[in-house]
């Protein structure tokens, strides 16, 4: 116990360093005489984990080091780990928000990665009105009111007024949002639609089969499996098949059998087979087996910065400093854009406290009123409940053994 | 008739005669017809191939599901146990072909010789084999030692030793799905438009012959005529000169030759298996024992292939959320109706 404990804090300190001396990189701060103003980032960065969490706390050491001032202050990025033993840890997070509530000098965090860990974190800092922004978290319960959802949003708002904000499109976009890939980009006018029966499986697969009625397609067949007692998929595909579907959509994830049915279609029907982000592993992949083809769809909440053209030199600057591998992920440059939303936020605070240090209030005042900002993977403003007002959807589909970038485009709410 | 029996035929006389018994009849009469005349609709909608091809992928399942519940009803009739850790024998049987496999030369999406055959023969063997191994060893470390302790105790060591199972298959392959490799060949042939696949003709050819090796073993073997006699009365057939451990060792062995068969026969069919997939697919076939008639074989064969076509032919026609609902339905009518099951229980009478 002793011993990791000593061992998180060597990391913390590590990587603190590091990325003081990226921000020290930038040259001696010119002006940064009035304070020092810091930005917290809250991933899971060690074992297993590290993989998806260095990565958006790379791109917001990354921010930070490209804004080593704001207005006579500097800039510093504090990096909390908030992973036990490798996984990332709803009470760790708690732990390292409590830190960062006792620390002044904090005005805001870029993170969680996951959205328990949001659970856990949201009523922490909203005591404090400390803003956090994620570039990750997706669970639409987070921000929004649906009756199946426990803990509610206002729960985890104790003072009633908002702080959390994410750039991550919420669940409840993927199923319209495959939709609309559907009809439009692979032209499908009849499909075919199951569901594990779970919170998320069905709750996508709703709001497809919704959007695809609505926008002139037919639903030939659709079933909510048990997937504990399912096994058998045939007799829906053969059904699929009857009523002339050309495509199929999971409302599932792998673990949920999701890409099984893939696998039972060989010699019934070949035709495309859409997905939400649950399906979006190496495990439907292994589960597909030999129909692990071009025909396999998925899509994902977050955009590939690499998309657009305009990142091109941002990019090639990150890698310079970035050089590890897990330092560029799918979820490098959203963090980085949190970060940036943050220090565009603190730089209108400081104008709206006078140029002097801003109250965490006025900081939280500042993002909620972000509008329009063009940023690496998208434009954002926020909604009330701390939603993006429009958020990108990438498709992926299986090509050459591997998931790979289709498109993605701006979806509304 | 045992007391039991008279009891439960004079509870069964006096629900069906009154008014209310009466009312209760034509209601179910009406409830069953109605069902009866709705599917008709719907086959007639979706039209005859359609049909044909359901039937077949449902008579598949209805296999596979009648061979681990022979296993259960053997077990049972012998000696009054539910074995729950056959569901996970099943399982084990899944896990050991797929990784038998690749050791005997196969491969997914391979070609088809005239002697390739015989290493899927070999998988199919072998995994009998250890899963019998496994389930006489399971009897004799958890079970024999039991055997004249009060009927709670070996029920407990069954749960134990399906976890046991469970946890040590988990280790085995992991939490995830396991893909099973699609071995069988991709030819068939057409009937009214339906089209009958090696996988289809592999799992209803191979179960059929093992219940029918089965029931000949039972009905003419000495081993059997012994089964058959512990299974009376277990003390007689000891004074008779039964050796009553080799005979129940012996209804073990040959559930989970059962058990391996059908966990190679679900790999191969539905390509796919989990470490706890005996559990859900152990409760079915146990529920599939009783509707039979638990005890009986030849009860247990009919219930499985019953329930499994249920649940395929509800998939293909009706909306799958209410299939366990009809599946349980039935059950509850067959049993107030038949509490010993369509083809009545064959346990001691005491």
């Amino acid at each position: 116990m002793q011993k990791r404990w000593l061992f998180s804090v060597l990391a913390i300190s590590a990587l603190l360093a590091s990325a003081c001396a990226g921000g020290g990189g930038g040259g001696a701060p010119a002006g940064g005489d009035k304070g020092e103003i810091i930005i917290a980032s809250n991933f899971p960065t060690s074992g297993a984990d590290r993989a998806s969490g260095r990565g958006p706390e790379a791109g917001v050491a990354f921010a930070v080091q490209e804004n080593p001032t704001i207005k006579g202050f500097k800039i510093t990025h504090k990096a909390y780990d908030d992973a036990v033993n490798g996984v990332h840890d709803p009470q760790k997070g708690a732990q390292n928000f409590n830190d960062m509530v006792s620390n002044a000098k904090i005005l805001g965090v870029v993170g969680p990665f996951n959205s328990n860990v949001a659970r856990a974190t949201i009523p922490v800092a909203n005591k404090a009105s400390l803003v956090m922004i994620s570039p990750s978290n997706t669970n639409e319960c987070l921000t929004q009111d649906f009756s199946y959802c426990d803990p509610k949003p206002a729960a985890l708002r104790p003072t009633g007024k908002n702080n959390y904000f994410r750039i991550a499109a919420p669940d409840t976009v993927q199923g319209p949002a495959m939709a609309d890939f559907a009809l439009d980009t692979l032209k499908v006018k009849k499909i075919a639609i199951f569901s594990d029966n779970e919170t998320f499986g069905k709750g996508v697969a709703d709001n497809f089969e919704k959007r695809f009625k609505e926008k002139g397609g037919s639903v030939v067949v659709r079933q909510d499996f048990d997937m504990k007692t399912t096994n058998d998929f045939k007799p829906f595909l053969q059904r699929a098949k009857d009523g002339g579907a050309e495509a199929i959509y999971a409302g599932a994830t792998s673990a949920t059998k999701g890409c099984i049915p893939r696998a039972q279609s060989k010699g019934i029907l070949d035709v495309p087979f859409l997905g939400p982000d649950g399906i979006g592993d190496t495990q439907c992949i292994k589960d597909a087996g030999d129909q692990a083809t071009d025909k396999l769809y998925f899509t994902n909440a977050a955009a590939e910065a690499a998309q657009d053209p305009a990142n091109k030199d941002k990019i090639e600057a990150f890698k310079k400093s970035f050089t590890a591998k897990e330092d560029s992920g799918a979820y490098t440059f959203p963090g980085y854009d949190c970060a940036r939303i943050l220090l565009d936020a603190i730089g209108r605070a400081i104008d709206k406290a006078g140029g002097n240090m801003p109250t965490r209030e006025q900081v939280l005042q500042a993002v909620q009123d972000t509008s329009n900002l063009k940023l690496t993977t998208g434009t954002y403003s926020f909604d009330k409940n701390g939603d993006p007002t429009s958020a990108t959807m990438a498709f992926y589909q299986f090509k050459g053994g591997d998931w790979a970038f289709v498109k993605q485009f701006a979806v509304g709410k | 008739m045992s007391a039991v029996g008279a009891a439960i035929q004079r509870r069964r006389s006096q629900l069906r005669s009154g008014l209310t018994g009466r009312i209760l009849d034509v209601a179910l009469g009406v409830v069953v017809l109605g069902f009866l005349l709705l599917l008709a609709v719907r086959v007639y909608e979706h039209g005859l191939s359609y049909f044909v091809q359901i039937l077949a992928f449902a008579i598949s399942n209805g296999a596979i599901t009648a061979l681990i519940a022979i296993g259960y009803t053997m077990v049972y009739g012998i000696i009054e146990l539910i074995n729950f850790a056959h569901g996970d024998v099943f399982t084990f049987g899944s896990f050991l072909s797929a990784s038998l496999i690749p050791l005997f030369g196969l491969s997914e999406g391979m070609e088809w010789g005239p002697l390739t055959i015989v290493p899927v023969l070999g998988v199919f063997i072998v995994t009998m084999l250890v899963a019998a191994v496994l389930n006489v060893s399971i009897e004799r470390i958890a079970y024999r030692p039991l055997r004249h302790a009060p009927r709670l105790a070996p029920l407990i060591t069954a749960i134990g030793m399906s976890f046991f199972l469970e946890g040590a298959l988990f280790l085995w392959k992991g939490p995830s799905n396991v893909h099973y490799p699609d071995v069988l060949p991709r030819v068939g042939f057409e009937v009214l438009g339906a089209f009958i696949g090696a996988k289809e003709m592999t799992v209803v050819l191979t179960a059929a012959v093992l219940v029918v090796a089965l029931a000949l073993f039972t009905d003419r073997s000495r081993l059997g005529k012994a089964m058959r006699a512990t299974a009376q009365d277990r003390d007689a057939a000891q004074l008779m000169g039964i050796d009553i451990n080799r005979t129940i060792a012996a209804t073990f062995f040959i559930g989970a030759v059962l058990a391996g068969a059908g966990g190679t026969m679900f790999g191969l069919y539905f390509n796919t298996t989990v470490f706890d997939l005996g559990f859900s697919a152990g409760l079915v076939a146990f529920t599939a024992a009783v509707f039979g008639g638990i005890g009986n074989i030849y009860g247990a064969a009919v219930g499985g292939m019953i329930l499994g076509m249920i649940r395929s032919l509800w998939d293909g026609y009706f909306d799958s959320a209410w299939t366990d609902v009809v599946i349980f339905a039935i059950l509850i009518m067959v049993l107030v109706f038949r509490p010993t099951g369509l083809f009545g229980m064959r346990v001691p009478e005491k």
